[in-house]
């Protein structure tokens, strides 16, 4: 048996310290904020970054991110990461693409199968984790090509577009002033929030991830556990698609590909750990925030797409060697 | 006492019998798929995908894990092609532009297999994130390189290394032999003297058998545990570069998804993710699974819009069965010793 | 055994948080002999075995090869100054073979490549020299746990070892390997080469040995010619006469049954296990490490498996229940690793006390930190942890704090018997009291106690009745009123066999 899992010598981590580790957060938020602010100001728009639909859209944009990222913060608080949110995403709003379209079926029933379908998927990853036992990283990613490849069949490389209205206001509404999509970013981050820190189920998390044998040997059913964090993050990617082809009438097989690396990025920017038992939401929505920021100032500077996947990947390198970094300082 | 597994069934590896299976049915519902033709098509195909996964191999044997080796092929037939094309258009002669090419191509995968190497044995980085962040990198770069449409390679020389002899050669039977075939066994070669036959290939395997083992006997776990990670990219950057000969052309969408065919064929072909498990000849018949379930739907007609998903089913399905009939094996290994 | 002197130790002192594991601790080890290293669990050996081989650096005193003195010593110099250690868990690689194995990171080489015919003749020779007859193509995990250790020894031998210090190495050898392991052993003397072989194992000892060194509580005891000692002084010299006072039991009036096993089997580890438990009861459980206690205790909470047998809780079968079921049914384990299997280290205290109880404590899923914390205070208080807060990391507290966690936990749970596993070992003299107050405290309410400990006086002391296992077997069932640390040992090590062998053997001979 290999050694206790401790965090690094000196350093308490978040969760002992939530209130500075998260100031640190939103100071960085805050920083970003202000050197978009300065770089984007022009004598001809004025302050382009600093104005309410400018910053109503970072927001928006982020939402998807977040709502996966919810998702993943569990399963890596209880087990491991879900490489295949990006498939399921891709593959669940497909399939709610085809039945509204194709089949003219009502739409809520679109929402529901996809929505199903999501959960089920996270049910066989959890599965493929707890009984047939392969390695989390191995069991999602090869989840993530086999869906990528339904994906295609079923769309078949073609694009569609043109969903009923009534489905659209989930992506095109606005409650309040506040687009949908913050909405249901927002009631999925407060649920996500009270399972994970106000519910037995959530403490069952933590302790899973905390330490497997330990929670073996104190009864919890370590199995169920991870099969129900799995589910959730299939259930949250289909939610995030179904919102996202809302929001842009149309979908497409690999409509979910750019989202991985972004959502593995903002957890591990977040705080939460990749070795299991510190899931830290609020840091995940942060780091998507600044990721957004990063984003938007980019485009506003016109800085050419290809460049901007590269800067995530960087940033992933970064934090994590910066984080591993302040983990060693006393 | 010895324990040798000895029952000669047990010792099949699984994926022969996939293999077995597999083309079985194949010809039963269509039986042109028996041809020599067919067959000889089957290994061509799959040479580059074998260069791919030897990297693979070497890295998971050394209880590692590389998941940017398909951004490493991309990338360096880019640049390679890059290059090439460069210098042809200057006016450099055919050969000479074809070296540059080929050299930056490898040095590219060298280059990227230092970065993930040192982020994973010095920086302690666990391996998938490293390689998930070298893998956009990898990927991002080529789009740069590339932009969105593909660089074509108008040079003789090089394109020959990427076809079937029939082409220049007029012999009979010259069509079932094509370079990229023996530029693989080339490489396997090279690759079967370095890790059974060098003291660095034993490293490889202690250091994912028993990493403090292999420390505690002096092997130097840090710097080595780097070098498999720059070995399996520069076999990357030969694969990207000879496939980018066969296409005579490079673009940053073909490799892109090669990392999980090279890491499934290493796993049907035996190798385990602990303990040093495994070996390159089973990433052979890893490669000819792939290769057969490819070929396979294809030779029966099955649409080519189910092809992804069902291949990719066969193999999880493949990989799955392989796992179980390994810890049955370790099983019964462990219950003769207690 | 000759005159030269291949490693001495002198004065040897190494204290670790909270325990003193040796105190001025004297060794030598002559040319060609095998030297016995005896001790109770604790009493130091393997701390000093490790500062021999140079993987601890004492606090005080000092290590002498051939006579010089060694003023940095690592494993890297010892292994060059022909000292080797062959530990219970194999350094070797598993998935290659035993002449790589054997000569891993000092192939031989031709024009740069491993020359393997060399390699295995030299392989070879080195396993025949040790009447072993393996292929050294073979893998190691194709090889017996006989066959690897003797790959270990050769691998000594092929760097020229004069120094061989085995820890426990029959421990999972067969009779007939044990005898092939002491023909090479006796050969590796003829040789010159020197053995310190730590064991327990009184049968054996007097087969193998030339001289023996006890050591008890980190104390050295004494050290005598094989020949020149019998059993029994070897295990008074183990036990001493100082039997601490402050273990005392508080009886109670037993109670019903609530625990039985009958004829649990498991694989090799468990054979026939047979015990009962009842309420108001602290029943113990003696055998030396490894006899298979935590096996049962393990099979019997429902987290391992077994293969026969039927356990019955509060006069129910139970059969086939997992561990959150048996959490259900009113027992808990309070495992020997704590810090792996007891606790979440990087949760906080509060969360670490209230896991087990999820469902008792908040019915309706809603979990509140307020009353979580509440909870947790409570049992803080009650059990006097020294914790600055509820929401401390567990793995900042002492580690007699964090088995009062791991008790805290139980306890909320409301079980009704406890199983523990060696919940004093590593705990300081204050914390240990307390923690056998609160059991006391647990059996006059009614509850029952199993405790697994290899501290004689505390087994002795705490316990109403005392089963001793030895290999797998439960061998004697002790009531309080017979149990002494000699008669424990005694069966625990089997020295009743060793002298009703001895006795037979005599009879025997007396009669031809």
């Amino acid at each position: 048996m290999g050694p206790a899992k401790l965090t690094a010598q000196g350093v308490a981590p978040a969760r002992e310290r939530p209130w500075m580790v998260g100031a640190a957060r939103f100071i960085v938020l805050i920083a970003v904020c202000s050197l978009m602010t300065i770089l984007t100001r022009s004598d001809e728009y004025g302050l382009v970054f600093l104005n309410v639909s400018n910053l109503l859209n970072i927001v928006r944009n982020a939402s998807i991110l977040i709502i996966i990222g919810i998702g993943q913060t569990i399963t890596l608080t209880a087990r491991d990461v879900d490489l295949s949110v990006g498939s399921v995403l891709s593959l669940t709003s497909v399939v709610a693409a085809i039945m509204m379209n194709k089949y003219g079926i009502v739409f809520p029933a679109a929402i529901f199968a996809a929505l199903l379908i999501g959960a089920i998927l996270g049910l066989v990853n959890g599965l493929l984790i707890t009984y047939v036992g392969l390695p989390p990283f191995l069991a999602t990613y090869g989840t993530l090509w086999v869906l990528f490849g339904f994906s295609y069949l079923i769309l078949q490389g073609a694009v569609i577009y043109g969903f009923p209205a009534g489905f659209r206001v989930i992506g095109n509404g606005s409650l309040l002033g506040i687009p949908m999509p913050i909405i249901v970013m927002a009631v999925a981050f407060i649920c996500g929030y009270f399972v994970l820190n106000h519910t037995t189920l959530g403490r069952r998390f933590f302790a899973t991830g905390a330490n497997i044998e330990t929670a073996k040997m104190s009864g919890i059913r370590v199995d169920r556990i991870i099969i129900a964090a799995y589910v959730i993050s299939g259930f949250l990617a289909a939610l995030a698609g179904l919102v996202l082809i809302a929001y842009t009438n149309g979908s497409e097989a690999r409509i979910g590909d750019s989202y991985l690396l972004p959502v593995l990025a903002v957890v591990v920017m977040g705080g939460t750990s990749l070795s299991g038992g510190q899931g830290n939401l609020l840091g995940t929505l942060v780091a998507a925030l600044i990721m957004a920021v990063i984003h938007n100032g980019m485009n506003i500077l016109a800085v050419p797409a290809i460049w901007q996947s590269l800067v995530v990947g960087l940033l992933i390198i970064g934090t994590v060697l910066a984080d591993q970094w302040l983990r060693q300082r006393a | 006492m010895e324990l040798k597994t000895s029952s000669f069934l047990i010792r099949v590896p699984s994926a022969a019998w996939v293999i077995l299976l597999m083309m079985t049915v194949f010809t039963a519902i269509n039986a042109r798929y028996l041809t020599l033709d067919n067959i000889v098509n089957i290994v061509l195909q799959n040479a580059v995908l074998l260069i791919l996964a030897l990297g693979a191999t070497l890295v998971i044997l050394s209880e590692g894990l590389d998941l940017s080796l398909g951004s490493v092929l991309t990338l360096s037939g880019v640049t390679c092609a890059y290059v090439m094309e460069s210098l042809m258009d200057s006016g450099t002669p055919n050969g000479v532009a074809m070296g540059a090419g080929v050299g930056v191509g490898l040095l590219t995968g060298a280059l990227m297999g230092t970065i993930t190497g040192g982020l994973v044995s010095l920086g302690k980085m666990p391996p998938f994130i490293a390689s998930l962040g070298m893998m956009g990198v990898g990927g991002a770069l080529s789009l740069v390189l590339a932009k969105s449409t593909a660089i074509y390679i108008r040079n003789p020389l090089f394109s020959f290394f990427g076809e079937r002899l029939d082409r220049s050669i007029d012999l009979p039977l010259m069509q079932y032999f094509s370079m990229p075939a023996f530029i693989a066994i080339v490489v396997f070669s090279v690759v079967w003297v370095m890790l059974y036959h060098t003291p660095f290939g034993r490293y490889i395997i202690a250091i994912g058998g028993n990493e403090s083992g292999a420390r505690l006997s002096g092997i130097n776990t840090v710097y080595w545990k780097w070098m498999v990670y720059v070995v399996a990219a520069v076999l990357a950057a030969i694969s990207g570069v000879t496939l980018a000969a066969r296409l005579e052309a490079a673009d940053s969408i073909v490799g892109v998804g090669w990392e999980f065919d090279a890491i499934a064929a290493t796993i049907l072909g035996g190798t385990s993710f602990a303990k040093g498990k495994g070996g390159i000849a089973g990433t052979v018949l890893g490669v000819l699974v792939i290769g057969v379930a490819r070929n396979g739907l294809n030779v029966i007609g099955v649409q080519s819009l189910w092809q992804p998903a069902l291949t990719g089913t066969i193999i999880i399905l493949a990989i799955v069965f392989e796992i179980i009939l390994s810890r049955w094996k370790e099983g019964r290994r462990w219950a003769r010793q207690n | 055994m000759d005159d030269r002197i291949l490693i001495e130790a002198r004065k040897i002192t190494k204290t670790f948080p909270g325990v003193r594991a040796l105190d001025n601790v004297d060794f030598e080890l002559r040319g060609g002999e095998t030297h016995i290293l005896l001790g109770e669990n604790g009493a130091g050996k393997s701390t000093l075995m490790k500062i021999l081989s140079g993987a601890y650096a004492p606090d005080a005193g000092e290590v002498y090869i051939d006579g010089q003195k060694v003023e940095v010593y690592d494993p890297r110099v010892a292994q060059r100054m022909g000292v080797s250690i062959i530990y219970q868990e194999f350094n070797l690689i598993p998935y290659m073979n035993v002449a790589q194995n054997i000569f891993l990171g000092r192939f031989p080489l031709k024009y740069g490549l491993i020359d393997h015919k060399t390699m295995h003749a030299d392989a070879a020779a080195l396993l025949s020299s040790l009447n072993m007859n393996v292929d050294t193509h073979t893998l190691i995990v194709d090889l017996s746990t006989a066959q690897q250790q003797m790959v270990e020894v050769a691998k000594a031998l092929s760097i020229k070892s004069k120094i061989l210090i085995m820890d426990e190495p029959t421990s999972s050898l067969s009779e007939r390997e044990t005898e092939q392991l002491f023909a090479t052993i006796h050969q590796l003397n003829t040789k010159g080469i020197g053995i310190i072989y730590i064991s327990h194992r009184l049968q054996e000892i007097q087969e193998v040995g030339h001289r023996v060194t006890v050591l008890r509580d980190g104390q050295w005891v004494g050290q005598k010619a094989i020949n020149e000692v019998t059993v029994d002084d070897l295990v008074g010299m183990m036990v001493g006469h100082s039997v601490a006072q402050m273990f005392k039991r508080d009886p109670q009036p037993r109670g019903a049954e609530c625990l039985r096993v009958e004829n649990l089997c498991k694989g090799k580890r468990l054979h026939n296990i047979s015990l009962r438990l009842h309420s108001g009861e602290i029943v113990g459980l003696a055998g030396l490490v490894g006899s298979g206690r935590t096996d049962l205790a393990r099979a019997v909470f429902g987290v391992d498996s077994y293969d026969s047998g039927r356990i019955y809780l509060f006069g129910t079968a139970v059969r086939d229940l997992g561990a959150s079921d048996m959490v259900d049914q009113g027992i808990s384990l309070i495992p020997e690793d704590r810090k792996n299997q007891g606790l979440a280290l990087i949760l906080p205290v509060a969360e670490n006390i209230v896991v087990s109880s999820l469902d008792r404590l908040f019915p309706r899923l809603f979990v509140s930190k307020n009353k979580e914390n509440a909870i947790a205070m409570n049992y803080v208080e009650q059990l006097r942890i020294t914790t600055p807060s509820t929401s401390r990391l567990a793995q900042y507290l002492s580690g007699g704090n964090q088995q009062k966690v791991v008790l805290a936990k139980w306890l909320c749970t409301k079980a009704k018997i406890f199983i523990f596993d060696e919940p004093t070992r590593g705990i300081d003299v204050g914390a240990k009291a307390e923690i056998h107050s609160f059991m006391n405290g647990l059996v006059k309410e009614g509850a029952a106690i199993l405790m697994i400990s290899s501290e004689l006086p505390e087994v002795i002391g705490m316990s109403d009745r005392i089963y001793v296992m030895r290999e797998g077997r439960i061998v004697a069932e002790i009531p309080h009123t017979e149990a002494t640390q000699e008669r424990i040992i005694e069966l625990a090590m089997g020295a009743d066999e060793v002298r009703k062998n001895r006795m037979q053997a005599e009879t025997m001979r007396s009669q031809q």
